[in-house]
């Protein structure tokens, strides 16, 4: 499954006239606003043993299913071989054994790749915001001739899956119609592609649309050019929307599969991701999952880090992956 | 890119749109002005979406009808890429792989991450542990957690099987049957992406105002009567969009297929989208693989169709 | 909301927002991108042309499959050759590529359509057939003047980079199909290492008694995934006497008895005696993996998997053996070479004859230098590559690599002398189909129980018979 974003909840937009809705959604997060169950049955020796018990399962079974996995991968790497094989496996690893990892980090390169691919993250982020924040700003605010069939285009691409014009946006990458030259195995090959994303565009002309028309005139007036105007008005109260543009640009990119697989298939040039698909399958089984849990590590990481932000993101944009 | 701008008025201030009380031949300068300042600010967006997006739409309808082998030129062939992904007897165990994929991954993953958005809305404890532990596995780059799952599947002393054995249930051969290898897949899929559902789902849950259970509960409606009424009635939107989206993001199901079984065993994993591939980069025949993407393509235009309507209803 | 608005701008989003910044790099891109356009044109002239290159032509070629640094001591002995190659012929430069493995079948075909093979590129024997009719490679006939040993190859080798009577590429290594076994675990069995199964029916009983030891040991493995069950399938039937495709090539063959014969033994031994585990879908990789873990008894290789073992999987020499292929009735040549690209110009081509006349096919020189190989550390003595017919030139390569064998050669010796008694013979023409259309067989037969193998192999004759008329087509 190609890794995009695509719309589904309306963006959370601050707009003057959403502000009661908003409002609700406030007092909704507080533990006290009314939910399905009311806190009068939970109030009740009933229900407080029926909440402690659905508590508990599901605290244990979103343990089991989301982080158990990961435990074991973790520990799997630190398994000799023959470890791996035995039947029953134990709990706990034999051994604090952390060969499996550096193993992996050498026999595979996987710093290279690491380094490939946050070079493709990155460069995808600076293009995707320098080209569809204008793009966006023009748009809504501009207003050129033709602007609303040029949005329309865009948005349809929306309708057409990446998977699906995965061979043509190939062949087109290898030869570049007009220009007639090859992005393959270039860093181009990600990051332009990437920043064709008419889900952010989308979501960036809301956010300005919701910007006052009174505060850019009054840039104007001031005498700022556009490009000031977009720098210094609109920017700085967009914050929240380029935050999310960007985690999840760099996010996709990170997780992306197919099309780097197809335009980097140089062994020097591969992501992490295709890297130890392909590689791999040529190394010890402790070697391998070692390599899954270091090419997870990066977004792992950001998570942890941009926790809010992308929960914020995904209810305001929907991340479908 | 400096645009000069004519010095501010202070009747343009007081109208709101300076424009407004212009001569006609200013207010020409100013739109073309403006006209400008936008397309030099589109003019990234329109190269990179003409070269990546629409151009690549175009390319996919000619290649369908076209045999190439990247060195001579291309040769029309009109329907013949066609007739050979019709007679190719994987081409409908690949529609119907797809189809069987896609329903089960909704009956899984679209259900499952609804009711856990329910509970977890309920509780009030632990709330963000079990956000953050829910959308986990959508940070995992994918292909990390198809191979991890690969090797949880191993039917010897894989962890699926040995979790089974332990609490005495049968042992499945996951992947290696014909009977549960698309079902494998499914749970890798599912697995991987339920934790954006359940999130998108919980804020949801959230708009919906307590009153109306308030009054609900008034009537004496019991737990699943006040879900089935006020609940879902007031997620509907929200669950259409998602379904909508579900669908088209099941239907391109190509990594899982390609890492775990290269569609087999018995072809019983072949999607659409992998056959695709297939025929493109193992069978070296383009012409058929843009074929079967213009196929894909058609099919999932319907949905998307559906989709946009349905969002900008929900916009609204 | 709107009074915050006028605060500090973030420094993170500055480049990327700048759009003068991404507008100057777009033009730029273009511009770089225009020049480097100007680097490539082709020349497609047919006429013989023995002219040996003149020492004045200044030439670079790029050739595939240098080794990776993950293997320093084969990548030392490269840059060695290089370097010796370039001392005599000061005015070629050859720029190796490397890659690990040298060929990625996942991306193999995304580089050759995307034209970014290398002027010397490297391919397994499977592809080659396929590349030559889709045009994908540069007919090197009228230059072969330049490969002066090319005459002494083993012209079943020779054969496979021939199409009719044009040439295109030359052979690296090559293999016949054989039976690769866990010597250890033949002893733990109770089996004699030293006579290893010679039919079917022993290779069935050798799986039974090294799978009893239980503990998750796997008596004989075999491929159903990735088009490598369908590229055993084909070495099996070789091994029974049958064929893949009928003599013209138009039809297919394998909806045989000794079709039948190879899905019947695989399915008594995965079913009926319960020898070949429970994990299925295996490709190679799989498959070394186990054997180098001690978990697998048989499985049909080639030698130098024995250097796949104990390189990646830190397995050990002395464990493992090989015989041929059971039955000897046939059995499927193998192998990887190197082909031209298309666009490449007939100078190029006569510097990459010249290259691989001088790493590949001399005794005593580049992959054939076994006296260095040993110096370095390296294993020699396996038997592989056969790449000579039976003249003074073979006998020379074999007598050098006996000389600086440090392997346990006696462990190969079985396979060694059978070598020109089992007949060898080449894959089928659209071979990757085939194998698409087998591997589903493969799986069937190893992951359900009831498969009915004449109904598998009559619809798969079906399926093959339909790819074969296309490509006729």
């Amino acid at each position: 499954m190609t890794t995009n974003v695509t719309p589904a909840a309306p963006p959370v937009v601050p707009v003057p006239s959403r502000r009661h809705r908003r409002a609700a959604r406030r007092r909704a997060a507080a533990p006290e606003t009314r939910t399905l169950v009311s806190r009068h049955a939970l109030g009740t020796t009933r229900g407080k043993i029926v909440y402690w018990l659905v508590l508990a399962f599901v605290l244990v079974t979103s343990t089991f299913v989301f982080v158990f996995p990961l435990y074991w991968m973790v520990t799997g790497a630190m398994r000799s071989p023959n470890e791996l094989a035995q039947v029953p496996p134990d709990l706990l690893p034999r051994h604090f054994d952390l060969s499996g990892y550096k193993e992996a980090w050498r026999q595979l390169d996987l710093g290279l790749y690491l380094r490939n691919t946050a070079i493709y993250a990155g460069g995808a982020w600076l293009f995707t915001l320098g080209v569809d924040v204008t793009a966006a700003y023009a748009l809504s605010k501009l207003r050129p001739v033709l602007g609303r069939a040029i949005l329309g285009l865009m948005l349809a691409t929306l309708m057409i899956p990446p998977m699906v014009i995965i061979l043509p946006a190939y062949l087109t990458v290898k030869d570049l119609p007009l220009l007639h030259v090859s992005l393959l195995n270039t860093p181009w090959a990600i990051w332009l592609p990437a920043a064709a994303n008419a889900f952010n565009i989308f979501l960036l002309k809301r956010f300005f649309d919701s910007i006052p028309t009174e505060l850019l005139e009054a840039a104007e007036m001031d005498g700022a050019s556009p490009l000031r105007v977009l720098w210094s008005v609109v920017l700085p109260v967009s914050r929240p929307i380029l935050g999310v543009v960007s985690i999840f640009t760099v996010v996709n990119v990170w997780r992306d599969f197919v099309w780097p697989l197809l335009v980097q298939s140089d062994p020097q040039k591969r992501t992490v991701s295709t890297a130890i698909s392909s590689l791999a399958v040529q190394v010890p089984e402790n070697v391998l999952i070692a390599s899954l849990v270091i090419a997870s590590l990066p977004t792992i990481v950001v998570f942890f880090v941009f926790q809010r932000h992308i929960m914020a993101g995904l209810t305001a944009g929907g991340l479908k992956g | 890119m400096t645009t000069l701008r004519p010095a501010a008025r202070p009747a343009g201030r007081r109208t709101g749109r300076p424009a407004g009380r212009r001569t006609g031949r200013t207010r020409f300068r100013r739109a073309a002005q403006r006209n400008l300042t936008a397309y030099g600010f589109l003019c990234g967006a329109l190269i990179c979406f003409a070269f990546f997006s629409w151009y690549p739409m175009v390319r996919e309808v000619l290649l369908s009808f076209q045999k190439t082998n990247f060195v001579g030129a291309a040769r029309w062939v009109g329907f013949d890429n066609f007739r050979t992904v019709l007679a190719d007897p994987v081409f409908t165990d690949a529609w119907a792989n797809t189809a069987m994929f896609t329903l089960l991954a909704l009956l899984i993953g679209y259900v499952v991450p609804f009711c856990a958005a329910i509970v977890l809305n309920e509780l009030r404890h632990a709330r963000g542990y079990l956000r953050f532990v829910v959308y986990l596995p959508v940070m995992l780059p994918p292909a990390a957690a198809v191979l991890l799952f690969k090797w949880f599947y191993d039917p010897g002393p894989g962890l699926f099987n040995q979790v089974l054995k332990a609490v005495r249930l049968p042992t499945l051969a996951w992947l290696d049957s014909t009977d549960t290898s698309l079902l494998s897949l499914v749970i890798v899929s599912t697995w991987m992406n339920l934790g954006s559902g359940t999130l998108i789902y919980l804020a949801a849950l959230q708009t919906i105002p307590g009153e109306l259970y308030e009054a609900a509960e008034l009537d004496g409606a019991g737990l699943l009567r006040r879900i089935r009424h006020i609940t879902i009635p007031q997620t509907r939107l929200i669950l259409l969009v998602m379904l909508l989206l579900q669908i088209i993001a099941t239907m391109q199901v190509f990594i899982e297929p390609y890492l775990l079984t290269g569609g087999g065993p018995e072809d019983s994993t072949v999607t659409v989208a992998y056959l695709m591939y297939q025929y493109a980069f193992n069978f070296n025949n383009f012409g058929g693989g843009g074929a079967l993407g213009l196929m894909l393509m058609l099919v999932l235009m319907v949905f998307s169709a559906i989709y946009l309507r349905v969002s900008r209803e929900d916009a609204r | 909301m709107d009074r915050r608005a006028r605060r500090g701008v973030r420094a993170p989003f500055q480049k990327g927002n700048h759009p003068m910044r991404s507008r100057l790099l777009a033009t730029l891109l273009a511009a770089a991108v225009g020049v480097t356009a100007a680097g490539c044109g082709g020349d497609d002239s047919g006429a013989k042309d023995d002219k040996p290159l003149g020492a004045g032509t200044k030439v670079s070629i790029t050739v595939g499959c240098m080794p990776a640094k993950s293997q320093p001591a084969q990548r030392k002995e490269w840059e060695e050759d290089v370097a010796a190659f370039q001392k005599l012929h000061p005015n070629i430069t050859v720029v190796g590529k490397d890659a690990f493995p040298c060929m990625d079948p996942n991306t193999f075909q995304a580089k050759l359509a995307g034209g970014q093979v290398e002027d010397v590129y490297y391919v397994y024997f499977t592809d080659v057939r396929g590349i030559i009719a889709n045009g994908q490679a540069a007919d090197i006939t009228p230059y072969l003047g330049a490969a002066k040993q090319y005459p002494n190859l083993d012209p079943n080798v020779e054969k496979v980079f021939k199409d009719g009577d044009k040439v295109y590429g030359l052979p690296r290594q090559n293999y016949a199909m054989g039976l690769f076994y866990n010597r250890a675990l033949f002893k733990k069995a109770g089996l004699n290492p030293d006579a290893p199964p010679k039919t079917w029916a022993e290779v069935r009983d050798a799986a039974k008694k090294i799978s009893a030891l239980g503990g998750g040991t796997v008596g004989y493995a075999d491929m159903s995934a990735k088009n490598q069950g369908g590229w055993h399938f084909t070495t099996e039937i070789f091994s029974q006497g049958g064929e893949m495709v009928s003599a013209d090539g138009k039809k297919s063959a394998f909806n045989s008895p000794q079709g039948k014969a190879v899905l019947q033994t695989l399915k008594d031994m995965r079913w009926t005696d319960n020898s070949m585990g429970s994990k299925q879908l295996l490709v190679d990789a799989d498959i070394q993996r186990m054997m180098a873990a001690g978990k697998l008894g048989m499985y049909l290789g080639a030698p130098d998997n024995a250097t796949a073992l104990v390189d990646q999987f830190k397995a050990k020499y002395d464990d493992f053996g090989m015989a041929p292929i059971p039955g000897s009735t046939g059995t499927l040549m193998g192998g990887d070479g190197w082909l031209f690209s298309p666009k490449a110009s007939p100078e190029k081509i006569k510097a990459g004859l010249m290259w691989l006349d001088f790493y590949g096919i001399t005794p005593g020189q580049g992959q054939l230098n076994y006296a260095r190989a040993k110096a370095n550390g390296r294993p020699v003595g396996l038997p592989q590559p056969k790449l000579f017919g039976p003249n003074a030139v073979g006998a020379k390569d074999r007598e050098l690599r006996a000389a600086s064998a440090n392997l346990p050669v006696g462990n190969f010796k079985p396979y060694e002398d059978a070598y020109n008694t089992v007949p060898g013979k080449l894959e089928p023409p659209q071979a990757q189909q085939l194998y698409a259309v087998l591997d589903s067989v493969m799986s069937a037969v190893l992951t359900r129980q009831d498969a009915d193998i004449d109904r598998l192999l009559a619809d798969a004759q079906k399926k093959a018979d339909a790819a074969l008329a296309r490509s006729g087509s």
